[in-house]
């Protein structure tokens, strides 16, 4: 669409304006504020604005003021100091004039707009803006600046302004300070008309007290409000402006009373509320010690003892807190003194405070104060925490007093925290649940920090109530404190201390409630107290004539939909933390989770955990033949379950989906349509594969034994019972991941039951010999699935094989290495699988630094060149990892100690050829194509390489004047040769060769990257 | 000088935690074994955004503050260790406005960090993998790949 034509009269102009103002399309507002726009920007702007500035619509008025504030702005260069003095009179005498004609409040406000926007330019031509502006109210039009001079004192010009003249003021100045704040204040450009503003501060302060002055009219109402919020600005303004405290701290601190004055107002209080609050929580040393006292007296007044009553027992939805708030805000700004002043009042306050917490109505719904009031607690008991441990053994005196206060806080808090009844739970929606479930949390970790200081007490206090609970069998009571005592859990439980005290609520008859189930017990109380068993695992470590009894319970809720996996989860940690005081249980656990598994198909989840408690109590067992005996039981389980997995896949009639292997297979466990057969099978035999990783997890020992790293192997303390367990689930094992050969999961699942031997020092049906384990590896072809994922297991076992005697170590690398080798030579390039390239490198990197001279007798001889050859390739390539142990790699090859003077030879020999090619890898990076956080990890190799070779100067120097265009990848990137010279590259090198492998080689590495990359690549930080 | 500025601003980001935190999450300095709280170490769990693979899960994250910090970046790490292509095998997390060199400016508010780890657990970033084995699966087999996070988070589940 064409732009509109400039209009050629006022009269199109003012009905341009009309349209901007009316329901209008949005293109055709945008082309008639397009065409405004013109012509403000036009010579003839100020001529418009003038010409409309009287109009008698308010529209095209408030548009004429607008347009000031444009041609300010962008105009303003073009006036003289004459122009812009009677600039500044007519404004004045336009705002003025706007409000005696009884033009809208927004023309008005938009004049004061221009009226700041003049000052922000022309503050030294108006520096006492706020004096000057009241005098010309008073006089009624805008008059010289120079005038001021004969003017009366400020606060009499105030007192003549009637209503409207004091409620325009006040729009001014509050405007002022909220423009001007919005400029920055460390910038040069601004910092006269900060200085300039702050010069007012005596006059805004005059002519706000008029503002705080008992209202005589509604008008006078309203000013009051307006005065208290422009209060709140300067004040805010003041505290950032921190350089002219007495400029505007000082006056302002004047009208902390008068403001108070409006607390009593009941159309004021929320403002006034807001106000103090504000400023205490933000700007807490606005206020003097006098101020203070103010406001604690004021806390104790009629009026202040019926709003705290109201927010007690009022409707916080419908009347707001505002009261509360600021009783907060005063305790969180004087913690301190409050907390050591044993006085009377502060702790009459204090007592309010802990009061707050007993408000009615339910968390946090109804009760909207609780949680602030909790923050504040929180914070006094921190204070009281720093406080208690930095004094020198004395006991504070205050400190009885604070103790008094804790105890409330601590009874009102568990009261806050009980479940409301189930019918009310069911009407909150979820952010309330939530909400709750958040401040239940609050309350946990207020009361670990109670703990420091109460210790013993608190838990006393807790016992108790949980057995008078129990007594009154008031069970939202109940539960709370068993939530509570869960909480302390983290305190406390390694010390057997608090162990009387816990006997009385784990010997209660409660637990026995709880077997007896929901129908007795509700099921949050049920959950609580389940949880409440694994907190205190180690409790029962030292008291195991609980334990059986606890055990029982949770098994008889694995199968509960809710409590099942919380269940599982706590019989896992309860097991695995008691095992030695268990072993005596082993069979009855397995009975009981075939019981359950043949009831219902567990949730896979709490089904692995369980099987892992078994596992760890079974570990546990000391006589070989018992420990195999239950471990065979266990594990028959799942070698059935497997064979069972097999058998479906090639005879799917045998799917039958009444039968509960059947359904072992459903994953989900209810799915819309019953999946095909093969996957049914899958999914049983990777079950069964996890259970079977859960035992390798808990048949890891917890103690730890000394390694004799020169005689006897794992394997030859293995008896033939044990050797042919092991056998059978290699076997499976082996079995599994041929069937299912296509399934990365399976591949992945036997690497964690690999792994889970490597750590181990002692015999065990996981702990395979070396041998098995080797054979396992170089059998797995380039196709197998997660291959990336053996290599990198295939590298833990080699740091497991260091771990253990010397003897039988070189047997294991000779054969892993040509595999690893092998599998990388099938990789069509090293970026195509960048878990093998990494694993890979990482993998002969291990060899290397302990056992050299495997690496260098690996057969054919080509295997090693084409490794060093891949790995430089790497080193060009852009896939971080990979690069990263391609960078240690030659980290590692660069500083090798050969132990025998024949492989020194070959190693140097080696180098001799692969050096200058290494220099050409790392330049070509250096000189631009590593990402930024490659160079710390590619400086490595470079610093090894001046350190260590003598000719690594030359090599990087040829490395230096070759580009990278032949198509080979080294040498110095060509993008970067026109930007730097040869000079330049020269100069880097000496730097680097001088510094000697120094740290600062890394800053030179850098700087020199940046500078090949071009300065566009510099972060701007 | 440079500590009471961190620790100064570090009892600024409580405050204005308590008073404003993302559905969900969950921050809080850690404490030594007097109870004291250490203003250097915090707890935090992340939970999986809506409508995401990582629905329902929660994650604890350990966040550790250097003496330099707002200056420097705090550390962020996955206790235990998250599998996560922009998850170092340690746990630390690889993301840039945790980077000194790369998008960490003083002002960004531990809000604002916790929201970008949620944000990169369902948008990894692929141009800096920290841990092969998730970066893999992620580019070579997304099927695989949501399966294993899909476990990861129901082993961490949201209470």
């Amino acid at each position: 669409m064409d732009p509109l034509p400039l209009p050629t009269s006022l009269a199109e102009v003012e009905a341009l304006i009309r349209a901007l103002y009316q329901p209008n399309p949005p293109e055709t507002i945008s082309r008639i504020q397009e065409v405004l726009q013109r012509l403000q920007r036009s010579p003839e702007g100020w001529q418009l604005a003038q010409s409309l500035i009287a109009h008698p619509e308010d529209n095209i008025r408030f548009y004429a003021a607008l347009t000031l504030i444009v041609k300010l702005n962008r105009d303003s260069a073009g006036l003289d100091e004459d122009d812009a003095k009677l600039l500044l009179e007519n404004i004045i005498t336009w705002t003025i004039q706007s409000l005696s004609d009884g033009a809208a409040p927004f023309v008005t406000k938009k004049l004061c707009s221009a009226l700041i926007t003049y000052f922000v330019l022309f503050s030294r031509l108006w520096p006492a803006c706020v004096r000057h502006f009241i005098y010309c109210l008073d006089i009624g039009r805008g008059v010289p600046v120079e005038n001021l001079d004969d003017a009366l004192a400020t606060e009499i010009l105030v007192g003549n302004l009637d209503s409207q003249k004091l409620k325009v003021a006040i729009w001014f100045v509050t405007s002022l300070v909220e423009e001007v704040g919005k400029t920055d204040m460390n910038s040069i450009k601004y910092a006269d008309v900060h200085q300039g503003l702050s010069k007012n501060g005596q006059d805004v302060t005059c002519l706000l007290a008029r503002g705080f002055a008992p209202p005589v009219d509604e008008i006078g109402l309203k000013t009051q409000e307006e005065t208290l919020a422009c209060y709140q600005a300067w004040i805010l303004y003041a505290q950032r402006a921190s350089s002219n405290t007495d400029l505007l701290v000082t006056p302002l601190r004047q009208l902390v009373d008068p403001a108070m004055q409006c607390f009593t107002n009941e159309h004021l209080f929320q403002a006034t509320a807001e106000l103090f609050s504000d400023v205490l929580q933000n700007y807490s040393g606005f206020f003097t010690k006098a101020n203070y006292d103010a406001l604690a007296s004021f806390f104790e007044s009629q009026w202040a003892a019926a709003h705290y009553q109201q927010i007690l027992h009022g409707n916080h939805r419908e009347d707001g807190i505002s009261f509360g708030l600021l009783m907060l805000a005063y305790g969180d700004a004087q913690v301190q003194a409050l907390l050591e002043g044993t006085d009377d009042r502060s702790q009459r306050f204090l007592e309010s405070l802990s009061g707050l917490l007993a408000a009615d109505g339910y968390l946090v719904g109804d009760d909207t104060i609780f949680v602030p009031a909790l923050e504040f607690w929180s914070t006094f008991i921190e204070t009281m925490i720093d406080c208690t441990f930095s004094e020198d053994g004395q006991s504070p005196i205050w400190k009885p007093y604070a103790e008094q206060h804790l105890k409330s806080v601590v009874t009102n808090s568990w009261r806050k925290i009980q479940w409301p009844p189930a019918e009310t739970f069911a009407e909150w929606d979820s952010s309330e649940r939530t909400a709750f479930n958040d401040a239940r949390k609050d309350v946990a970790d207020m009361l670990q920090s109670v703990f420091t200081l109460e210790g013993l007490d608190l838990i006393s206090f807790f016992a108790n109530l949980f057995l008078q609970a129990l007594a009154s069998q008031s069970w939202a009571e109940l539960e709370a404190t068993a939530f509570c005592l869960g909480a302390l859990s983290d305190c406390i439980s390694e010390d057997s201390k608090y162990d009387p005290e816990l006997s009385k609520v784990f010997a209660s008859p409660f637990f026995e409630l709880l077997g007896q189930g929901q129908a007795v017990i509700p099921l949050r109380l049920r959950q609580t107290g389940l949880s409440l068993i694994e907190r205190y695992n180690e409790y029962f470590e030292r008291h195991a004539e609980y334990l059986p009894n606890a055990l029982n319970l949770l098994f008889a809720a694995v199968g509960d939909s809710v409590l099942g996996g919380p269940s599982a989860r706590s019989i896992s940690t309860l097991c695995s933390s008691c095992r030695s005081t268990l072993t005596g249980e082993a069979g009855t656990f397995i009975r009981h989770y075939q019981d359950i598994r043949g009831r219902q198909v567990l949730d896979t989840l709490a089904e692995e955990k369980i099987v892992l408690a078994v596992a760890s109590i079974i570990q546990s067992i000391t006589d070989e033949n018992e420990k195999l005996q239950k471990f065979g039981e266990l594990y028959a389980i799942f070698k059935k379950d497997f064979e069972f997995a097999v058998q479906l896949r090639s005879q799917p009639e045998l799917m039958d989906l009444s039968n509960p292997n059947v359904l072992r297979g459903l994953d989900p466990p209810n799915p819309s349509t019953v999946p095909p057969v093969e996957d049914i099978s899958l999914h049983i035999a990777l079950r069964s594969m996890r259970c079977i990783a859960s035992m390798s997890k808990g048949m890891q020992d917890v103690k730890e034994y000394p390694v004799d790293l020169e005689n006897d192997t794992q394997a030859a303390r293995t008896s033939e019972k044990l050797a042919a367990l092991q056998a059978d689930i290699v076997n499976l094992i082996i079995g599994v991941q041929q069937v299912f050969s296509t399934t990365g999961e399976i591949v992945e699942i036997i690497c964690n039951i690999l792994r889970a031997g490597f750590s181990e020092t002692e015999p065990g049906p996981f702990v395979f010999p070396a041998e098995v384990i080797t054979n396992y590896f170089v059998q797995q072809p380039f196709e197998t699935p997660r291959l990336g994922t053996l290599l990198s297991t295939a590298c833990s076992f080699i740091g497991s094989l260091y771990r253990g005697p010397k003897a039988i170590i070189p047997n294991q690398l000779v054969r892993l290495v040509p595999w690893v080798i092998a599998l990388l030579q099938n990789l069509s390039e090293p970026e195509e699988d960048t878990e093998i390239s990494q694993n890979g490198i990482c993998l002969i990197d291990k060899v290397l630094s302990k056992y050299p001279e495997v690496l260098f007798q690996v057969q054919p001889q080509q295997m090693l060149e084409f490794f060093f050859m891949f790995t430089l390739k790497v080193l060009n390539g852009k896939e971080p990892l990979p690069k990263h142990a391609a960078a240690d790699f030659w980290s590692d090859f660069i500083t090798l100690k050969p132990p025998s003077p024949e492989l020194s030879a070959q190693v140097s020999s080696a180098m001799t050829h692969l050096g200058p090619l290494l220099a050409q890898t790392l330049i070509n990076n250096i000189g631009g194509n590593a990402a930024r956080s490659e160079l710390d990890r590619l400086s490595e190799p470079l610093k090894k390489l001046v350190t260590q070779h003598v000719q690594a100067q030359a090599w990087l120097e040829g490395a230096l004047t070759r580009t990278d265009d032949d198509g080979n990848g080294g040498g110095f990137p060509s993008a970067a040769a026109e930007r730097v010279s040869m000079q330049e590259r020269a100069a880097f090198l000496k730097k680097v060769v001088g510094l000697r492998g120094a740290r600062q080689t890394n800053q030179v590495v850098r700087e020199f990257w940046l500078l090949c990359r071009g300065s566009s690549f510099a972060y701007v930080s | 000088m440079g500590s009471t500025l961190c620790q100064n601003r570090l009892i600024e980001e409580r405050k204005q935690w308590r008073k404003d935190h993302p559905f969900g999450f969950w921050a809080k300095p850690q404490k030594n074994a007097q109870g004291v709280l250490d203003m250097k170490i915090w707890e935090c769990a992340i939970p999986g955004k809506k409508d995401t693979i990582w629905e329902g899960g929660q994650f604890k994250l350990q966040i550790t503050f250097p003496d330099e910090y707002p200056t420097k970046p705090p550390k962020c790490k996955f206790v235990p260790p998250l599998f996560h292509p922009n998850v170092y095998p340690s746990g630390t997390v690889c993301l840039s406005i945790l980077n000194e060199e790369e998008a960490w400016k003083p002002a960004i508010t531990l809000k604002q960090i916790l929201l970008g780890v949620q944000d990169l657990l369902n948008d990894p970033n692929p141009e800096s993998p920290a841990q092969a084995e998730a970066y893999n699966l992620f580019k070579k087999d997304r099927a695989e790949y949501e399966r294993r996070i899909k476990r990861i988070v129901r082993e961490n589940a949201a209470p």
